[in-house]
């Protein structure tokens, strides 16, 4: 498995580094400018984190339709608490990324205990939260927050690498580290990857899909906080657009629905690509609508490219051991 | 010394009697064989001493002091490994975070992985096991898997471990070392509950045996050596249990075979197969778990793709694309030997469980499809094969393994098949159901149905074939006409399996 999902890591490192070669070629060089490159980076921090926090509850076997919901409510509820409230900013901030994560909660707890379906559970709550943040801000859009805020949204190392940037970065490490190395999200993939060794091993299913969602609403926090500090306002459409791309990283970058088996690298990898594709359409000046043609496709085609390469996995361990039954198995 | 006890345990589920003051001690450095048919009360007895489920009577002795479980989280902290029936391993994760699953060391916050790999091969050694800790479990065969779990269940230092039919999937050589590894447990002064359908390992491995019957302990704490295979039996089914003998069946040779097989390769990796099944005639298909006969007839299905060779149906050449095609045009159907993944539909009615291969027949237009039709056809097979249900409208999933057997091959026969496949007939089924099953195979060929019947039960194969088929790595290895003589014929088949060399285990 492990290898596999290296395997995966590889190819998306090499489809990236040939996206991006193309698109430098495409435009005559422009793209490797400094301040093309900024650009390119700033606008893939909340990407790369709204990938991250699907994939997190995908790793325990569920899913997160209220992605778009939380981070859009987070960032309202900071805008709305600095402009109309005059709360200090960082107090804002904190008390934005508590509601996420307490969305979150909110979603773990409740599929926990009406065990309910997760895509209904978070369906539901991801209604409730789109009727909060209109609510929230309404038609207009607010932008009297601090200049401050807005100087850290759009400042960048050496003028190349956004800050925000370097914050999903972080937290994508964390996350990495977290998954790999820790107590908990080890158990929260031994959750997703089979429920019933984990609860026989004296694991809390119920534990693992609470952290999950609670982490993901957290990790939405964070992409609210960097999406109200780089953007020139916030609104009640932020986080409409955020469904489709959250399961797209995770997917093409290599993680399991079935749960069990995610990757962090690979979820950033796939952020780039799908970033890239935006580019290519910009650089080409496409109509918008493409773009979710075409990352709707490569997510179709890299779920059927991960499904082929288990089969061929599995008919290599067949003739191995025909009657395998492995635990629940990869597939 | 007795290191567990269970005493006069009850478990009373709504209507059943699950448990009836049932007796079971568990002395260290003894193997204790633990025996009954289906239903007889083996896995609710496990799931009691695991605390999956509160006793509602009696008491439970760990080192002679009373115990109570809440959760097999509990029961693991006290001592009591287990091995389920079910694999339990994490796809995900290597061989080492599997064994220490329960327990992950960490050092600083973090998982240790160099502890990881010490602790875990640490119980590997103590298994006597060459398995790498680092490798991913996707990659074991499942004998090692099976293997691995014990290592697991080692590893929280228990001195009381419970295997649930752990010999189930694997085969006679994995099983071998397994029965190494029951050994040492043994020889280190582990008390080990072994639970097993196979009679014949039992009496290998085991010192003491517990017979439920019923709910009921009818045997508790008996030496094996005292008794045989036979006393064992009887006191399993509670009635004297003659072996099955059927009257000898003609097949005329003379009359070409409706289902072959020439020089058949697939992608499976089958090599030059040739196979023949006459009208009439039921043809074993023996091997090892893993000498490819369920592939083979998935192949024959058209679920894998055959590469070289041919099938003939009723004498010409065909390419079956699926198994609808194999029922439509060919009137070929497969029982298969997974039941609960493949066999049924457990939340489906009886009644739709068997209609499902006639629809397309009895439909009219629009897709109509009659309930009237397809009630009296469900009604004659299930009276024909005797399957016990309150109402065609049971579900499936409520019903014994014996019964969704029934059910499963019931939908073929509605089917009008001509050819069957049947896999793996009676895997799970107590002494009594198999019989009647033997029966009813026996009686379709005698009606003429051509049975393609692949097993890994020797005396199974022995009383129900009229040729037996030896299949190894993919191969056939020889073909034996059966004269029903059970120690002849098993040597004879043994030896083929053995013919040269060792198999791939």
């Amino acid at each position: 498995m492990r290898r596999f999902a290296r395997s995966t890591e590889m190819t998306l490192l090499a489809i990236c580094v040939v996206f991006f070669v193309f698109l430098v070629i495409a435009s005559k060089g422009d793209l490797v400018s400094a301040n093309s490159l900024r650009v390119l980076l700033q606008f893939l921090a909340v990407p790369v984190l709204i990938g991250l926090a699907q994939m997190v509850v995908l790793a325990v076997g569920q899913l997160n339709l209220a992605v778009g919901a939380i981070g859009g409510f987070a960032s309202a509820a900071m805008g709305v608490l600095m402009a109309d409230h005059g709360v200090p900013v960082p107090l804002a901030l904190l008390i934005g990324f508590l509601l996420a994560a307490a969305a979150g909660l909110v979603n773990g707890v409740l599929v926990v205990l009406t065990r309910i379906n997760g895509f209904i559970v978070t369906l539901a709550t991801m209604t409730v939260l789109l009727g909060v943040q209109y609510r929230l801000v309404g038609t207009r859009t607010v932008d009297a927050y601090p200049q401050g805020l807005k100087d850290f949204g759009s400042f960048a190392l050496f003028g190349v690498l956004p800050l925000i940037f370097i914050v999903a970065l972080i937290v994508a490490g964390a996350l990495s580290v977290l998954l790999r190395r820790t107590v908990p999200g080890r158990q929260l993939l031994a959750s997703g990857g089979n429920p019933i060794a984990a609860r026989l091993s004296g694991i809390s299913n119920d534990r693992s899909v609470i952290i999950a969602h609670t982490l993901s609403g957290a990790v939405l926090g964070v992409a609210a906080i960097l999406t109200v500090a780089s953007s020139p306002g916030v609104n009640k459409s932020i986080g409409g657009d955020w469904l489709l791309p959250s399961f797209a990283a995770p997917i093409i970058g290599g993680a399991l629905l079935t749960g069990g088996s995610v990757v962090v690298l690979g979820t950033v990898l796939a952020a780039f690509i799908v970033r890239f594709v935006d580019t290519a359409r910009a650089e080409f000046s496409l109509e918008p609508s493409w773009v979710n043609f075409v990352v709707g496709a490569v997510v179709l085609g890299s779920v059927v490219l991960g499904q082929v390469r288990t089969r061929r996995q599995q008919r290599r361990t067949v003739v191995k051991a025909p009657d395998a039954t492995v635990a629940g198995g990869v597939s | 010394m007795t290191l567990f006890q269970a005493e006069k345990v009850e478990k009373v589920f709504p209507g059943v009697r699950a448990l009836d003051r049932v007796d079971l001690a568990l002395e260290a450095g003894s193997v204790h064989a633990l025996l009954g048919e289906n239903g007889a009360g083996k896995s609710t007895l496990i799931k009691v001493i695991t605390g999956l489920y509160r006793p509602d009577g009696g008491r439970l002795l760990l080192d002679g002091r009373e115990v109570s479980f809440g959760s097999p989280h509990e029961s693991a902290s006290a001592g009591i490994g287990v091995v389920h029936q079910e694999r339990n391993l994490i796809p995900g994760f290597t061989v080492g975070e599997n064994i220490l699953l329960q327990k992950l060391p960490t050092s600083r916050g973090l998982v240790d992985r160099a502890a990881i790999r010490s602790e875990a091969s640490r119980w590997l050694a103590e298994l006597e096991l060459d398995i790498d800790p680092d490798q991913p479990v996707t990659e074991l065969s499942v004998a090692q898997a099976q293997l691995v779990e014990i290592a697991k269940a080692l590893s929280i230092e228990s001195r009381v471990l419970l295997l649930d039919e752990p010999t189930a999937s694997i085969t006679p050589n994995e099983s071998a070392l397994l029965f190494r590894v029951v050994d040492k447990l043994k020889n280190d002064g582990r008390a080990v509950l072994f639970v097993s359908h196979k009679l014949e390992e039992v009496f290998q491995i085991c010192d003491t045996v517990t017979v439920l019957r019923d709910g009921a302990s009818v045997l508790s704490g008996g030496a094996l050596s005292d008794l045989t295979r036979d006393q064992v039996v009887d006191l399993m089914v509670g009635r004297t249990h003659e072996a099955l003998s059927l009257p000898p069946r003609a097949v005329d040779r003379d009359v070409a075979p409706i289902l072959e097989l020439a020089g058949v390769s697939t992608a499976t990796g089958h090599v030059d197969v040739d196979l023949a099944v006459r009208p009439g005639e039921i043809v074993g298909l023996y091997g090892l778990v893993g000498a490819g006969r369920s592939e083979l007839a998935k192949a024959l299905l058209g679920l894998d793709r055959i590469t070289a060779g041919e099938v003939r149906v009723r004498g010409s050449a065909v390419r079956i694309r699926n198994v609808r095609d194999a029922l439509r045009n060919y009137k070929i159907g497969y029982v298969t030997e997974n039941r609960k993944e493949e066999g049924v539909f457990l939340e489906q009615s009886v009644s739709r469980n068997i209609a499902v291969t006639i629809w397309d027949r009895l439909r009219k237009a629009l897709g109509y499809v009659p309930a009237k039709e397809e009630t009296s056809t469900v009604a004659t097979y299930v009276e024909q094969l005797g399957i016990r249900i309150a109402s065609p409208a049971q579900h499936a999933g409520t019903l014994s393994g014996g019964n969704q057997q029934k059910v499963s091959l019931a939908k073929w026969l509605a089917a009008q098949t001509e050819i069957l496949i049947i896999d793996e007939p009676t895997v799970g089924i107590d002494v009594r159901t198999k019989d009647a099953f033997h029966t009813l195979i026996w009686d379709l060929a005698a009606n003429g149905l051509a049975i393609l019947l692949i097993t890994s039960d020797l005396p199974e194969m022995i009383t129900l074939a009229d040729r037996v088929v030896v299949m190894r790595d993919h191969a056939v290895q020889g073909e034996l006409p059966n004269d029903h003589d059970y120690d002849r014929m098993s040597q004879q088949v043994i030896r083929l399996i053995h013919a040269e060399g060792t198999t791939a285990a």
